[in-house]
């Protein structure tokens, strides 16, 4: 579905340019949840922002269906780390969600995919509120809902949970599953915590390394739906967590030692 | 309601005024042609009952709202242009700082100079002075934050759309600062084009009744001149909050 081949971004800096990517290969399936990990700086984002169109490569080619990356792609939405950034505080909860749907459809269809999607972030109640009352996360469920109107069979997340409580996080995490059962939609989920990762998806690529490139990738076969409590005490889990702490360590340890 | 009325500050301004009551009774305070205010009042009942307060009155608001709305429209408009479009404003820098660096009252004998003594000198004065802080505000405003700009992107927006939905929006609360200041401007200048240029209006009226000696209707004018000014500043905040209250409530004006 998704195909990165030989992909390279190197981005100007006051030093000089900066290669942030090197000749990366990723190939993400109909429907999988893939989890991006790295250090910060490691080029996570850059990678989700050219996924998402909006960063162009320098070297290489990425495509969606076969169809090259030039801009935003059809289907493919990107909901941000900073949500307070990413919501209009002028419009309400229901407008910022029909923002990206409101130009095509009628306002019977629109108001059907708006309440959709609040619903399966649980917010429907909250509608009529603006952005400024509500907490962080509910916020975050917003930019959430206002791409899942767009119907996207891909969602590009950066960090979406990482400005949040731990507790907050655990419920979005589960809600992000529920929404992916219930879409099928194709995740790819940047994020620089390693349970997360391990936690919601079909497969963790840790980027590693300066320019990036995939250093490890991991198959995660825990069964669905998962559980905050039983699924991070499956024995399986633990296992995949380990390594992949190993493999993000022993990356760690190198810098710290150069 | 009530308790929103400020007690003691209007409390000070009744003293005040005792206080120069007063001071003009006892003789403490020598100017030949100060009145108190009791009689800026009388003053101020005579010249709304020969008319020539309310058609002054009438004739400098026009004027200064006439050009302060053709300024909204022009401003606003140039404003996004130059906000929008980096080479127009690379083009223009320059003037526009050699032209807002030049004091507004400058342009005064210019105008009347080059448009005579009429209303339409008190129009384009009036016009200039509210233009700059229109123009500038709604410059800043168009600034967006790069991050709502890129949700436009992703949501597959327009270019119009994302300039209707998005970039206006969010400029709106700086544009009505702009707007609130260029009133007030405007209404400063088109009374000094009064009194220089056109003999018309609430600024000539100050001028002849300083002229014919009347203190009493001339204080009646600087009265009327005051609560003017507060009068149609709080109609264009109300009228804003009314029509923009998401945008201003946002921008945390409201």
């Amino acid at each position: 579905m998704i195909s990165c081949r030989d992909l390279s971004v190197t981005l100007p800096a006051a030093s000089g340019p900066v290669h942030i990517l090197a000749d990366v290969h990723l190939d993400v399936g109909e429907g999988e949840f893939v989890s991006v990990l790295g250090a910060s700086g490691s080029g996570k984002t850059t990678l989700l922002r050219v996924l998402g169109g909006l960063q162009p490569a320098t070297a290489g080619s990425v495509s969606c269906d076969g169809t090259p990356i030039d801009g935003p792609a059809n289907g493919v939405v990107t909901v941000f780390q900073d949500y307070a950034n990413s919501l209009l505080p002028w419009r309400s909860v229901r407008r910022n969600v029909a923002l990206g749907i409101e130009q095509q459809l009628g306002k019977p269809e629109r108001d059907a995919r708006v309440d959709e999607a609040l619903d399966m972030v649980g917010l429907l109640e909250r509608a009529d509120d603006y952005p400024a009352q509500l907490s962080g996360g509910m916020q975050q469920r917003v930019q959430i809902a206002r791409a899942l109107a767009m119907r996207p069979r891909v969602l590009l997340m950066d960090e979406p949970f990482g400005a949040l409580d731990a507790m907050t996080k655990a419920t979005l995490q589960d809600q992000l599953q529920g929404v992916h059962a219930a879409t099928g939609a194709t995740i790819v989920f940047v994020t620089h915590d390693i349970e997360e990762a391990v936690y919601l998806s079909d497969r963790v690529v840790v980027l590693s390394g300066r320019p990036a490139n995939v250093g490890l990738t991991l198959d995660v076969a825990l069964p669905r739906p998962r559980n905050q409590v039983s699924t991070k005490e499956d024995q399986e889990y633990l296992h995949l967590r380990h390594k992949v702490y190993e493999a993000l360590g022993h990356d760690v340890g190198e810098q710290a030692h150069a | 309601m009530l308790s929103r009325v400020n007690v003691s500050g209007v409390a000070v301004f009744v003293l005040g005024l005792a206080l120069w009551e007063v001071l003009v009774r006892t003789g403490l305070l020598t100017f030949t042609y100060l009145p108190a205010p009791t009689e800026v009042a009388v003053g101020l009942a005579e010249v709304v009952e020969n008319g020539e307060l309310p058609s002054a009155l009438a004739h400098t608001v026009t004027a200064a709202l006439a050009g302060w709305a053709l300024a909204g429209l022009a401003g606003v408009a140039a404003g996004s242009l130059l906000g929008l479009v980096r080479r127009v404003w690379m083009y223009s820098m320059a003037s526009l700082e050699a032209l807002r660096a030049l004091p507004i009252v400058a342009f005064v004998p210019v105008a009347v100079l080059l448009f005579g003594f009429s209303v339409q000198t008190e129009i384009i004065v009036a016009f200039y002075a509210a233009l700059w802080p229109i123009l500038l505000n709604t410059i800043a405003g168009m600034r967006t934050k790069d991050r709502l700009i890129e949700t436009g992107r992703v949501l597959r927006l327009s270019r119009a759309a994302v300039l209707w939905k998005i970039r206006l929006p969010a400029a709106t609360a700086n544009i009505v600062v702009g707007l609130r200041l260029g009133l007030s401007t405007s209404l400063v200048l088109t009374l000094v084009a009064e009194m220089v240029g056109n003999p018309a209006g609430l600024g000539f009226l100050l001028v002849s009744k300083g002229q014919a000696l009347q203190p009493g209707h001339m204080f009646a004018g600087v009265v009327v001149i005051g609560v003017t000014g507060i009068v149609l500043n709080a109609i264009v905040l109300g009228l804003a909050r009314l029509v923009f209250r998401g945008q201003l409530t946002s921008a945390g004006e409201v």
